[in-house]
């Protein structure tokens, strides 16, 4: 047995171990240190990424596989246009095709962003690290909403129409003519149906 | 009418008197602290006092408040469909507010009330003085080894307390709720960054610090024999009570602002 002074140091010290250890434990948890797994970057190019900030997650088919490192203004002077330049750390093992489409997602309810690469079909050709792949530009919430304010707009029109029994539309559903005319037509051949092979009674025209 | 205005100005010179005796306890302190060297055994004394003998009650007080966090945020969580984001919650509001606070308060009330009577019946039995005349200075003798030791041990504890906490609420989400393990510590890691742990570590050690002035300050000035020790340990603890909660929501405010 150990007694008095040492035993105290013994107690302390074995407190702050663990303290240590869980500091630690805390710490490699948080952090899921992804400088251990070996990985390389690749650049997304954009028009407009909607939002998405440092420390997005990338996704290759709906699996994680790395994140958003950085996030730049780049100005191309051929196109006389800025656009966003996204850097992306990938794993190492994750060999992305070279014609695969990039574009920016929203995750869950919340309203994550993440980018969301669609893997593509070559698979001869695979991106290399610092290689570009340019982006499809997420339709920005206002244009969504004046897409849908139109398509609302014209359904809304037809349906005016119909309901004031105008057009093809309305007539058919709220004018019974029809269908008391294929009523009577269908009781009629129930009744006599050698009446369908008859032959018409008129001659056709002579040329 | 007169009352009143002595009554009003009472308190405030009471105040007064209070973070001025605090404050010159507290850059005493600091230049002991500083100045070194110091005696390895007493801090591990006051360390083991502090912090592994708190440690049982801390760890009991941090399961319940996990428990009672995740069935709380359950009863709400249930209605949205949306079991997943109790883990999230438990991990965040412990490791940011609930760990530092409880752990925080409970050494307050118990080490804190310690330190108070401790120094209060040497005072009042003139032993504090007695020091003085043998030209040891008190608050290095007395006061440095305890703001070590709980500035130290108190961010030890509240990790103790986050995880403990983190798996009273694991308990719950897992046996009761039916979340899957792997799913609760996943998502209980994801939500965790670095500032929301470091926030809350750093605002325990002012928290020791506080735990340690108050009560070695309401120690030093007992007045009035064993009545008057009985009534400065009250007081400790309240003010430190206080104090503690004051100064956590300074903190939380400063880091809301620096770390948005």
């Amino acid at each position: 047995m150990i007694f008095g002074k040492t035993r105290l140091e013994l107690k302390v010290g074995i407190f702050v171990f663990i303290g240590l250890v869980i500091l630690v434990t805390f710490v490699l948890l948080i952090g899921d240190f992804k400088t251990w797994t070996s990985g390389y970057s690749i650049n997304f190019m954009f028009n407009f990424v909607n939002g998405v900030k440092i420390g997005a997650p990338v996704r290759f088919a709906g699996v994680d596989i790395g994140e958003v490192k950085d996030i730049e203004f780049v100005f191309l002077p051929q196109e006389k246009k800025v656009k966003v330049k996204m850097i992306g750390w990938v794993k190492e093992e994750v060999k992305i095709p070279i014609d695969s489409t990039v574009w920016v997602n929203t995750l869950g309810l919340l309203g994550e962003k993440y980018v969301e690469i669609m893997p593509g079909e070559d698979h001869n050709n695979y991106l290399s690290p610092d290689q570009t792949l340019v982006g499809a530009d997420p339709i920005a919430m206002h244009e969504m909403a004046e897409l849908a304010r139109r398509i609302a707009g014209n359904i809304d029109e037809s349906i005016v129409k119909i309901k004031n029994k105008e057009g093809t539309v309305g007539r058919l559903l709220y004018d019974d003519t029809v269908y008391k005319e294929l009523e009577a037509l269908i009781t009629d051949i129930r009744k006599h149906p050698w009446k369908l092979l008859s032959q018409p009674k008129e001659k056709p025209k002579k040329r | 009418m007169v009352k009143l205005f002595i009554n009003i100005g009472n308190k405030v010179l009471s105040f007064l008197y209070l973070m001025g005796g605090l404050s010159n306890l507290a850059f005493q302190s600091f230049y002991w602290t500083f100045a070194g060297p110091h005696k390895k055994q007493r801090i591990l004394e006051q360390a083991q006092k502090a912090g592994v003998e708190s440690l049982p009650i801390i760890s009991l007080v941090a399961l319940f408040i996990g428990v009672i966090m995740a069935l709380q945020t359950a009863y709400q969580m249930q209605r949205l469909g949306s079991e997943m984001y109790i883990a999230s919650i438990v991990a965040l509001s412990l490791v940011r507010e609930l760990g530092p606070v409880i752990a925080s308060l409970v050494v307050a009330g118990r080490v804190g009330a310690a330190i108070t009577a401790e120094i209060g019946s040497m005072q009042v039995t003139e032993q504090i003085d007695a020091l003085q005349t043998l030209a040891t200075n008190p608050i290095r003798y007395l006061v440095v080894p305890r703001l070590l030791a709980l500035s130290i041990m108190l961010p030890i504890l509240t990790l103790y307390a986050d995880v403990i906490g983190i798996f009273g609420g694991y308990l719950i989400c897992v046996h009761k709720l039916g979340i899957s393990s792997s799913m609760y510590l996943n998502i209980t890691f994801d939500s965790l960054l670095f500032k929301d742990l470091f926030s809350g570590l750093i605002k325990t050690i002012f928290f020791g610090m506080i735990i340690a002035f108050v009560s070695c300050y309401h120690g030093f000035n007992v007045e009035g024999g064993a009545e008057g020790v009985g009534r400065a340990t009250t007081r400790s603890v309240v003010t430190s009570f206080i104090f503690i909660i004051s100064a956590d929501c300074f903190f939380t405010a400063l880091f809301y602002f620096i770390f948005p």
